[in-house]
């Protein structure tokens, strides 16, 4: 990614050296990273909102208000994947890392892979 | 207005449900009897909620849900189902949907329903004016 912005759901009060939260829908606050010409230029924090059962837009919502580009995530379900799609927000995926500044570097460096609809949580997909 | 589609084979399992839905003023009821129907009525225009019975005549509810989110996942939904909480939360996972409904709901459902709808539909303008 060379210019944009990049949301990552984390826990408590997140930031760069902060700890990703696994499940977005129920995160503490959303990390935004915004990137210019292949670099971090500023780093900013987005409260999430209350979940509620169905609530898998309020995110969405919120995050595209934003004006967010990308979001990294650990599981996300099937309606929420549609959502960030709708509004024209990229869904990259990794499972495995916990802290937020390697995964953030990865997905800058293009080395991240966009979720796939075999990926989503459940049968269907978790919100 | 809340514009709210009820997807059932058979209206009469649902009169009192439905009775109660139309007695609220902010609420606009439409009909589908089949889910092919259901998915061409929100593909024409959006809707605040579906609520889809357990077995349609061209597919069950779930099966319907997930074709909906093809159609617009901005749309919430709700489904009729017999099966018990756990077991619809795994067979349902990652649908988002906004509720499971008992078969043949009644009144209480219906109001619960829309209390429900409410609340989501505020916290979503709110997420909406936070980000502004």
């Amino acid at each position: 990614m060379e210019n944009g912005r990049i949301a990552i759901p984390s826990m408590e009060t997140g930031g760069l050296d902060g700890q990703r939260a696994g499940h977005f829908g129920h995160c503490d606050v959303f990390t935004l990273i915004d990137v210019e010409d292949g670099q971090i230029k500023n780093v900013a924090t987005v409260p999430n909102q209350e979940h509620v059962q169905g609530g898998c837009m309020v995110p969405v919502n919120l995050l595209a208000g934003h004006k967010v580009n990308a979001i990294v995530v650990g599981g996300i379900g099937m309606r929420p994947l549609m959502g960030f799609r709708q509004v024209g927000i990229e869904v990259y995926y990794d499972v495995t890392r916990p802290v937020i500044r390697p995964v953030v570097e990865d997905l800058i460096a293009g080395k991240l892979p966009l979720i796939g609809n075999n990926q989503v949580c459940g049968g269907g997909g978790g919100s | 207005m809340l514009k709210l589609l009820l997807v059932v084979a058979n209206k009469e399992d649902y009169s009192g449900f439905a009775t109660e839905l139309v007695k609220q003023k902010d609420v606009d009821l439409l009909w589908a009897d089949s889910g092919e129907k259901a998915l061409d009525m929100v593909s024409a225009g959006p809707v605040d909620l579906v609520i889809t019975d357990e077995k349609l005549i061209d597919m069950n509810g779930l099966e319907f849900a997930l074709r909906l989110l093809s159609v617009n996942p901005m749309v919430n939904c709700s489904a009729v189902s017999s099966l018990d909480a756990k077991e619809f939360h795994d067979k349902s996972e990652g649908l988002g949907l906004m509720s499971q409904l008992p078969p043949r709901p009644g009144a209480g459902d219906a109001l619960e329903l829309l209390a429900k709808l409410k609340k989501l539909k505020n916290l979503t303008e709110c997420s909406a004016l936070n980000s502004k």
